[in-house]
């Protein structure tokens, strides 16, 4: 589950009148598309088309993931395909479904809407030959092995080692001493877990400091600011820090740091790495001291290049091991040190090491 | 200034080839009182809804003080100084008194888009005034009894004097059908105090009530106006027959197919039965066929009574036994279970599904006549449905009909068949089964609940008035203040007279 | 409601021989200060059971009954208690708008990028303000014009219209958030007067009007009698749909207040500016004692509702409840509050036999 912004839960909402509209047309669709489903694995591997699956190209997050994929793109000398879907999970199965219309092998390189779309995209790319690596969402008991060689990989993000990270940046912030207070994500969610575990995690490390409340406030940044004007209330100016399971929510904080006249004086810190917390981090008057990126530049080209290699037969993917094909990669802490390397496209030169060796990144084993 | 307030000429009404008015002549004279009778679907309805401009006549004319006039709309029709008040009530019970008045036509209450509150109610005091009715303008409408609603409606209909350049004409629509003794009273002297300044139309189906306040009787019959008697020269057996087209004797409530019923075997024993601040101490028998009358005023408990043995309110006294067995009665689902049926008095509340068809309503209570396990049988439900339309006469176009749509008897007539289906059914517990049907439906209905007698089914009966108490029952308990003050025994032959009773209930 | 306005006295018509003893003695003397006020808010069980909290929490946790908490609760309470008070229109009617997220994203970014901000050069100060507020009455005019003509459901039409704001917001919004720039509109979001948020200030205006127009408007008059008997209404002559769509505009201003009013407070135009304030809304209406069948209840009935929603919150918050349980109890609340409603609703329709 992604948490970046609010446009892929909102998008979900908006879009989910249309859907009960488009699931006959989406349905006509998909029976009509798999009468096309001829496997095209005997295609020519030196005409593989290169598609991103992503939510939509209003979206920052989503616009560097293509951008990443069109350095790749011109690495190789092609353009890249966008399939751009609205967090409309059923828009996503179709244009998968439709791409084997150009009878061409594909490399597909997708962040599925939700860990239950995942399994019908992989088994679609699958009989349509195609190869995929897939983002972010897959349900924890399946995995690239048990579908076949046509989904090459999933890589994930681990909230929890880069959790206690910036959590430490945090607290050195305050000098290692005093009280925070916490604003989780929506609480089952495993991204919102594995972040707050990464907190505790480093709250054990750091003796000095205190876990004051922990609060949801359901990765929103409205209701962040409510839970945060109570929250500061309650502990009045105990509250040294602020910690938030993402931007949206610390930005939310922030207003009410603002309101409280503490704002520049208590330390924030966040996830995800949206413009608007990078502007923060880069001006520092208001003290957002750090955020989580992901790089959505790699997310775009380096995995895009690890499906295309597979399809090329570059990377033989039955070769690979377990550990290489569901993988979670490196995130790297923004602070005001290196904020200029999040705010703009990577060159393709900076960005190359990563496209010829897609495991660069590599950080653990998901199982 | 003519002596002719309102005129009908010629009128004439079709639907869909249907002709429900035809040609119809029909004349109101000054500060008179005229009355309107006939059965259901003789056309008074549509004539008073082409009066008060809702359908638009398909020919004849209307003429107003001596004027030819076209209603439109209903607005139109009041501005004209026609004022209705309805049979269904037509009051929005959630907004005040005042606003009720002058709804839609706020005048001078409501100035450039700003309620004036104060003018608003000094406005409708004049109008609750012109009959002498202490109730105040400022009152939540669903805080007033029925009998209050009506006065309000009538000072509604009343208000049309002030938009009007001419005197009132007041339309009052079975406007005694929800009333009962002193209400009715109360509605008569309004009736006599309106008369010195308004015209009035008298339409109800109470036929002793229509010759007391009637100048003169119009009769309806089929579409179309089959006699007008003056009030000295006409009785009420006469225009029953009129009206029907036959003789109104005892054979009216189907007197000759009571039989008796003791020696046999109980159905329902009440002993002691109370409820804290309703009643208490009520004990009756009920055997296999016999209808035991249940009467008092309103507030005497016998609403309540009959609410507790079909399980709609609990009861902490006393027991009840049905077939040797006490039963608990603390639903209406366990009521039904044990083989009660109840039929209430608002039948647009609790009786009918709204919605629904006909035949869904028909086996609303009971589908396991028509159902194999949990599935309907729809085949069999549709020969069952047109077996019991057929069978109660129920006047309606097909068994798929939206229930809404027929007319308040024929809805009455599917509510008793909802019950009639359920082969379980041992006691029914008829609410004022008749209220607001006209002679012909009540004549059914009667003849009805002689058939359910002669099946051995228990009927406890809340009549609408003294007579069809003492014509339809074999015992009947007259209570007062929560008791039972007087037992009848009512068998053919041994009828007490209705005087007889009143001692009891008042 | 349990209780009714002041000036009724009379008991059910089951009760006492009916027409024998006069209904209402006509008014009484001018009903007190208090007898006012619970004639407008509704006495009984919300009015209590916020009395209860406040008391409550005032007891158990040491921060709810001080200055801070006060303005913060104040300030939380604010834009909820908007568009609370534009729903209750709606509902009365015994419709429900269901476009409150949707609406409030719209009209916040046609607010942000009409005033100075991040990403254009415009700056049209309060003619932005004005804009994002018509940007909800518009909404508003959709949703009434295509359920009262259309006749289609209002909770289709306005999950629908949701669906559009969304969507037009999510244009809008194109990839991040824009700021608001124009520091005289984003202070009337920010900072106190007094003990009292701005955005309450603004609140309780919207709360005096909506008062107004609920008591002396012919919008707020017929919303009652419409809601309790809609054929009814139209008999009488009345323009039914027309008073239907205003209902719904004065809703759809509501969200469109509110979405202005959160975007000054977080100082940025966002698509999700208004999550998670459809349900709350709803409740608080419910919750006051404004039936969902229509009819019956009203704006001051709504500002209980939405107090005791956001005392609930801080209130759990203030105690250290832990967060899971915080929502377990505030279902529980609602439960609790829908079955009281529609136990009071029941006695209603008992009283009208």
């Amino acid at each position: 589950m992604n948490t970046f912004g609010s446009l892929p839960r909102w998008g979900k909402r908006a879009a989910g009148v249309a859907t009960i509209m488009a699931v006959a047309i989406g349905l006509g669709a998909c029976s009509s598309a798999a009468d096309d489903n001829k496997p095209a694995a005997s295609g020519d591997k030196s005409d593989v088309l290169l598609v991103q699956g992503i939510r939509s190209l209003s979206n920052s997050y989503h616009a560097n993931w293509a951008a990443g994929g069109d350095l790749f793109g011109e690495s190789v000398g092609k353009k890249v395909i966008v399939l751009s879907d609205e967090a409309d999970s059923q828009k996503q199965l179709s244009l998968v479904k439709g791409l084997a219309a150009k009878g061409q092998v594909y490399a597909l390189n997708i962040d599925p809407n939700t860990s239950s779309d995942t399994e019908a995209i992989v088994r679609t790319v699958t009989e349509a030959g195609g190869y995929v690596v897939t983002q972010w969402n897959k349900p924890d008991d399946l995995n690239p092995w048990d579908i076949g060689d046509h989904w090459v990989a999933h890589i994930g993000f681990d909230g929890t080692g880069i959790g206690k990270d910036v959590s430490q940046t945090l607290f050195d912030s305050m000098g290692g001493e005093g009280g925070i207070i916490a604003l989780q994500g929506i609480l089952d969610n495993k991204p919102a877990k594995q972040r707050f575990a990464g907190l505790q995690e480093a709250l054990k490390a750091n003796p000095g400091i205190t876990l004051l409340d922990d609060q949801t406030a359901n990765w929103s940044r409205t209701e962040a600011l409510s839970v945060t004007q109570t929250l500061l209330a309650k502990h009045g100016d105990k509250v040294k820090g602020v910690w938030a399971a993402n931007d949206e929510m610390a930005l939310g904080a922030l207003e009410a740091l603002k309101a409280a006249g503490l704002a520049g004086k208590v330390p924030i810190i966040g996830f995800d790495a949206v413009p608007q917390a990078l502007d923060e981090i880069k001006s520092g008057t208001n003290k957002y001291v750090a955020t989580v990126s992901t790089d959505p530049w790699w997310q775009g080209g380096a995995a895009l290049s690890l499906a295309y290699k597979a399809a090329t037969g570059e990377i033989d993917v039955s070769k690979l091991s377990h550990d290489q094909r569901a993988f979670y990669a490196e995130q790297s802490i923004v602070t005001k040190d290196n904020v200029e390397k999040y705010t703009k496209a990577p060159t393709l030169e900076a960005l190359k090491p990563d496209l010829d060796d897609p495991f660069k990144r590599f950080s653990a084993a998901i199982n | 200034m003519t002596d002719t307030v309102l005129e009908v000429r010629n009128l004439r009404k079709e639907f869909r080839g249907v002709v429900a008015l035809d040609d119809i002549s029909f004349e109101l004279r000054r500060h008179e009182v005229v009355g309107l009778i006939g059965e259901n679907g003789a056309g008074k309805s549509t004539l008073l809804k082409v009066l008060s401009g809702i359908y638009k006549p398909d020919g004849g004319e209307i003429l107003r003080e001596g004027k030819k006039v076209t209603f439109r709309t209903a607005a139109e029709s009041a501005a004209a100084g026609i004022g209705m008040v309805h049979q269904e009530q037509s009051l929005v019970t959630s907004i005040s008194v005042a606003e009720n008045i002058f709804l839609g036509v706020e005048g001078a209450g409501v100035a450039a888009g700003v309620y004036r509150w104060g003018t608003l109610r000094k406005l409708a005091q004049d109008q609750l005034d012109k009959i002498g009715s202490p109730i105040s303008p400022k009152t939540r409408v669903e805080h007033l009894t029925f009998a209050e609603r009506q006065m309000v409606e009538l000072a509604k209909a009343l208000s049309v004097e002030e938009r009007a350049d001419s005197e009132p004409v007041i339309v009052l629509d079975e406007p005694t059908s929800v009333l009962e003794g002193d209400e009715l009273e109360v509605l008569f002297d309004q009736i006599d105090r309106l008369r010195k300044f308004a015209s009035i139309v008298f339409v109800s189906h109470r036929l002793d009530e229509v010759l007391r306040v009637s100048d003169r009787v119009y009769v309806f019959k089929d579409g179309q106006c089959v006699a007008v008697r003056d009030r000295s020269e006409v009785d009420v057996d006469e225009l029953h027959r009129l009206m029907v087209g036959r003789e109104s004797t005892a054979e009216f409530y189907h007197e000759a197919k009571q039989t008796a019923v003791i020696g046999e075997p109980v159905l329902m024993e009440v002993s002691n039965l109370g409820k804290t601040k309703a009643f208490e101490d009520v004990n009756f028998t009920l055997r296999a066929g016999e209808v035991v009358g249940i009467t008092g005023v309103l507030g005497s408990g016998r609403e309540e009574l009959s609410r507790v043995l079909f399980g709609a309110e609990g009861f902490d006294q006393g027991s009840i036994t049905l077939g040797g067995k006490t039963v608990g009665l603390r639903s209406p689902v366990e009521a039904v279970r044990a083989g009660i049926g109840y039929i209430p008095a608002e039948r647009r509340i609790e009786g009918i599904a709204q919605g629904l068809s006909v035949q869904e309503n028909i086996f609303l209570a009971d589908p396991s006549t028509v159902s194999a396990g949990p599935f309907l049988k729809p085949r069999a439900a549709a020969a069952a449905a047109d077996e019991w339309i057929r069978k109660l006469k129920i006047k309606t176009p097909n068994r798929g009909t939206n229930i809404s749509n027929l007319s308040g008897g024929n809805q009455q007539k599917a509510v008793l068949a909802k019950w009639l289906t359920s082969p379980k059914l041992k006691v029914l517990i008829l609410d004022h089964p008749t209220r607001g049907l006209d002679v012909g439906a009540k004549e059914d209905v009667y003849g009805f609940i002689r058939e359910l007698c002669a099946r051995g089914i228990g009927v406890i009966l809340l009549a609408d008035t003294l007579e069809e108490t003492i014509a339809l029952s074999h015992t009947i308990l007259v209570m007062r203040d929560g008791r039972v003050q007087q037992t009848f025994d009512a068998h053919p032959g041994n009828k007490p007279r209705p005087v007889d009773l009143v001692e009891g209930m008042v | 409601m349990s209780q009714s306005g002041p000036q009724v006295a009379d008991s059910p018509a089951t009760g006492t021989p009916s027409r024998a003893s006069s209904p209402t003695p006509p008014d009484p003397t001018a009903p007190s200060g208090f007898a006012r006020v619970r004639g407008l808010i509704g006495g009984g069980g919300p009015a209590v059971a916020l009395v209860v909290l406040i008391a409550f929490f005032s007891i158990a946790t040491p921060n709810f009954f001080s200055v801070s908490n006060a303005s913060s609760l104040l300030s939380q309470l604010s834009i909820l208690l908007v568009i609370s008070i534009g729903l209750t229109f709606v509902i009365l009617l015994g419709s429900l708008d269901l476009s409150v997220e949707g609406v409030m994203a719209s009209s916040s970014l046609v607010f942000v990028l009409l005033a100075a901000n991040d990403r254009n050069d415009l700056s049209l100060g309060f003619v932005a303000l004005i804009a994002g507020v018509l940007t909800g009455s518009l909404f508003g005019l959709l949703n009434g014009v295509l359920h009262v003509y259309l006749k289609v459901p209002s909770f289709m039409v306005t999950l629908g219209t949701g669906a559009i704001g969304v969507g037009l917001a999510t244009v809008l919004f194109g990839g991040r958030a824009p700021r608001l720039m124009d520091d005289g509109l984003r202070g009337l979001g920010f900072g106190n007067v007094g003990i009292f948020p701005k955005l309450a200030l603004i609140a309780i205006l919207v709360l005096i009007v909506a008062l107004l127009v609920q008591k002396f408007t012919r919008v707020g008059r017929y919303g009652y009698a419409i809601g309790g008997d809609e054929p009814v209404v139209r008999l009488s002559g009345v323009n039914v749909e027309r008073y239907k769509v205003l209902s719904f505009v004065l809703a759809g201003t509501g969200s469109g207040i509110a979405g202005v009013m959160a975007a000054m407070q977080l100082g940025v135009g966002d698509v999700s500016i208004g999550a998670g304030f459809q349900f709350t809304a709803i409740t608080a209406v419910v919750l006051g004692g404004t039936a969902l069948v229509g009819g019956i209840g009203g704006v001051g009935k709504t500002l209980v509702g939405a107090a005791i929603i956001t005392v609930l919150a801080n209130g759990l918050i203030l105690l250290g409840v832990n967060p899971y349980v915080q929502i377990s109890v505030q279902g529980l609340v609602i439960v609790v509050a829908v079955v009281a409603t529609g136990w009071s609703l029941r006695k209603r329709v008992r009283a009208i036999k």
